[in-house]
């Protein structure tokens, strides 16, 4: 039981770096952004179709709110998923059948698979929430807006959930996540 | 503390090889001496126990040597440092052939002592070829000792000269003799040999910290004589065991009652008898299985020797046996100590013994080309890799000659603990209604009653559902699985004294701790 709880809080030492800007960024969604602020304006030029909006009346402004919660939504759903998953893998790797020298390999299928189907859920999870007409922003979304959400996302979340899976995989069976057995032997 | 062990005799042989398995799994005193008497050098009994003592010196100087593999002083693997003449068995009788009548110079003797001579012994065990020993004929024995002197050059007695002078010198020295009752060495040796260490104890004028114990073997197993080419010969008869028992214990009240030889004894035996499939009257053939109650007397030995054994001032007795049912537990074998649980430290050495037999001896034996694919592992970063690696030729060195060489004497020696296990539950309850299910060990070995050289035969390979059923090894409620002692040893903290290939067999061991 030492042996998983020493996993998780490594788990959460590989998570942290970017689950703290995860957490940042969705407190700053949920606080609201002013219209100056970077991140604003980097949506309103890249994200959103300016152009519609003014064509329908509207502005930034109207909007925002709509689109602070879609971003605040979408990612605490990825931040929970990624959490989820990467301790569901460091756990779970501590009862995978590791039980003679040289086994650990063969269980990067598993960490392969395992880590396709996050990919896929983190995936799913931004299509949805870029294609669902249950959050309004989603019209004001460009196309190009679309793919930076979805790619953004996966790239950011996989990145956030392999440091974790890094750190807190059960040491004998760092073989089988990638690079993962290049660590110092006593971490 | 300074203690001593004698094995008297195919059964004193065969208790040392019990009490050695016990030594390795951490149940031994500091340091001990180790020694035999037998007539029959060429003993099978005898030769296997002086193999596995000399294995086992080799090993643990190997592994506890602190400029090179070091298990560290906290280790229990190995833990008894344990000495031995360069030859361990003493012969009471020496040169070629002896016979009874060449030892006591019958041809020189009075004629009235001739006549005495005739009266107690008969002429075929006065011709009788005494190289294969006593053939149960304590009488044949008891004068052949007796006619032996005990002299301070001898290197066997030198020992016990050392033990008394050691006592003088104020360290607590512990004299332990195991023999059986029925024999023909033991039986004669036992007494002859305590009451010879009493004698020069008694010369030197100790008077404390001197303390003899033994363990009596009284019949725990019998076999059958075949019919054919045995007349005119001498041989232990079973039929006879009982008598021989009873004149021995008789004699022994009567030495007890009036003489305190002893300060503690340990006595024990069997029943029902384990019936032996194989006969032989001695030599290099007569190979018997290790039997349970041999274990009996080689944790009383263990006890004796242990710290925590307070030796009173009066002769104590004390009755080795197991529960009524014919069903032999874990719970039957008795604790070394309050703080030595013998069934904890056995099934741990013997589940080392599978895990380092099967899984981590094989990968670490053969060139650096063939181990390399382990070196990302990190089991081997941890335990092998650091440790084995010379920073002046910038390698590691696993593969190397001195390394292999360990790694390969440990693999041996953990085949003898498997062979040692099975063959004790397999061969003690052998045609008996006795039921002995400490270990499962049909998955990984097989048993041949009648093939007295090897009996057990251990699988040079296991397939993975053979592998799998190692959490079945030990017979209890609760077991480890492979998976856990490899969890265990990426995990387990390393003593900072520990060096070399003794980080990773000490690690090994302690992670098969339940």
């Amino acid at each position: 039981m030492i042996n998983i709880i020493r996993s998780l809080i490594l788990t959460f030492i590989g998570l942290g770096p970017l689950a703290i800007l995860s957490i940042i960024f969705i407190i700053t969604m949920t606080a609201g952004l002013g219209p100056d602020s970077g991140i604003a304006i980097y949506i309103g030029d890249y994200i959103i179709n300016s152009e519609s909006l003014a064509d329908a009346g509207d502005d930034f402004e109207d909007v925002s709110a709509y689109i602070f919660k879609f971003f605040r939504d979408l990612n605490i759903s990825l931040l929970f998923l990624t959490v989820i998953m990467t301790m569901g893998w460091s756990v779970g790797s501590h009862y995978l059948n590791i039980d003679a020298p040289g086994k650990a390999k063969i269980y990067f299928i598993h960490w392969a698979i395992f880590t396709a189907i996050f990919s896929g859920l983190v995936f799913a999870i931004t299509f949805y929430f870029t294609q669902s007409t249950a959050y309004q922003a989603q019209q004001f979304l460009t196309g190009s807006g679309k793919t930076q959400i979805v790619l953004g996302s996966l790239v950011f979340y996989v990145l956030m959930y392999y440091a974790g899976v890094l750190l807190g995989t059960a040491r004998f069976a760092r073989s089988s996540v990638l690079l993962a057995n290049k660590l110092p032997g006593g971490f | 503390m300074k203690n001593f062990i004698i094995g008297i005799g195919g059964t004193g042989a065969k208790c040392l090889e019990h009490l050695l398995h016990c030594c390795s799994a951490g149940l031994g005193p500091k340091n001990l001496w180790a020694g035999m008497v037998d007539q029959d050098e060429a003993n099978g009994n005898v030769s296997r126990t002086k193999i596995l003592l000399s294995k086992y010196m080799n090993l643990r100087t190997s592994l506890r040597n602190e400029a090179g593999h070091d298990l560290a002083k906290d280790s229990n693997l190995f833990k008894t440092h344990i000495t031995a003449n360069n030859d361990a068995v003493w012969l009471p009788l020496k040169g070629a052939d002896p016979t009874l009548e060449e030892v006591i110079h019958y041809e020189l003797l009075k004629p009235e002592v001739k006549g005495l001579m005739d009266c107690l012994y008969d002429p075929d065990e006065l011709k009788q070829n005494l190289s294969e020993g006593f053939r149960a004929r304590p009488n044949i024995g008891a004068a052949a000792m007796l006619a032996t002197t005990a002299n301070e050059d001898d290197p066997f007695w030198s020992q016990v000269y050392k033990a008394i002078d050691a006592a003088r010198g104020g360290e607590e020295v512990r004299v332990f003799i195991i023999s059986s009752i029925f024999g023909g060495t033991g039986a004669s040796g036992f007494p002859n040999i305590a009451r010879r260490i009493k004698q020069i104890q008694k010369e030197k004028n100790v008077t404390s910290n001197f303390h003899l114990g033994g363990a009596l073997m009284l019949p725990y197993f019998n076999y059958e004589v075949p019919e054919e080419n045995m007349e005119g010969e001498l041989y232990a008869k079973p039929e006879e065991f009982l008598d021989q028992t009873k004149g021995a214990l008789q004699y022994y009240a009567k030495l007890f009652e009036y003489d305190k030889i002893f300060d503690q004894v340990y006595v024990t035996g069997w029943d029902p008898l384990t019936k032996l499939p194989n006969f032989k009257m001695g030599g290099n053939l007569q190979n018997n299985p290790p039997l349970f109650p041999e274990l009996y007397a080689a944790l009383g030995a263990l006890k004796f020797f242990s710290a925590d054994n307070k030796i009173s001032d009066t002769q104590e007795i004390f009755h080795i046996g197991k529960n009524e049912s014919n069903e032999i537990l874990w719970s039957d074998i008795p604790n070394v100590s309050n703080n030595l649980n013998s069934k904890d430290n056995i099934s741990n050495l013997i589940r080392f013994a599978f895990s380092y037999n099967w899984m981590y001896g094989p990968a670490l034996t053969g060139s650096w080309s063939k181990i390399k694919k382990y070196e990302n592992e990190n089991w081997f970063k941890r335990l092998i890799f650091k440790n084995t690696y010379n920073n002046d030729t910038k390698a590691c060195e696993v593969g190397h000659e001195q390394n292999q060489e360990v790694i390969l004497s440990m693999q041996e020696y953990c085949q003898d603990v498997l062979t040692w296990i099975t063959d004790m539950q397999y061969s003690t309850i052998a045609n008996t209604d006795q039921k002995m299910d400490l270990i499962i060990s049909d998955f990984f070995s097989e048993f041949a009653a009648k093939n007295t050289s090897t009996r057990v035969t251990i699988k040079e390979k296991l397939n993975a559902a053979e592998k799998n059923q190692f959490n079945t090894l030990i017979n209890d409620s609760k077991n480890l699985k492979l998976l856990n002692i490899m969890s265990n040893i990426c995990y387990k903290k390393i003593n900072r004294d520990q060096k070399g290939l003794g980080v990773f067999m000490d690690i090994l061991f302690r992670s098969c701790e339940q």
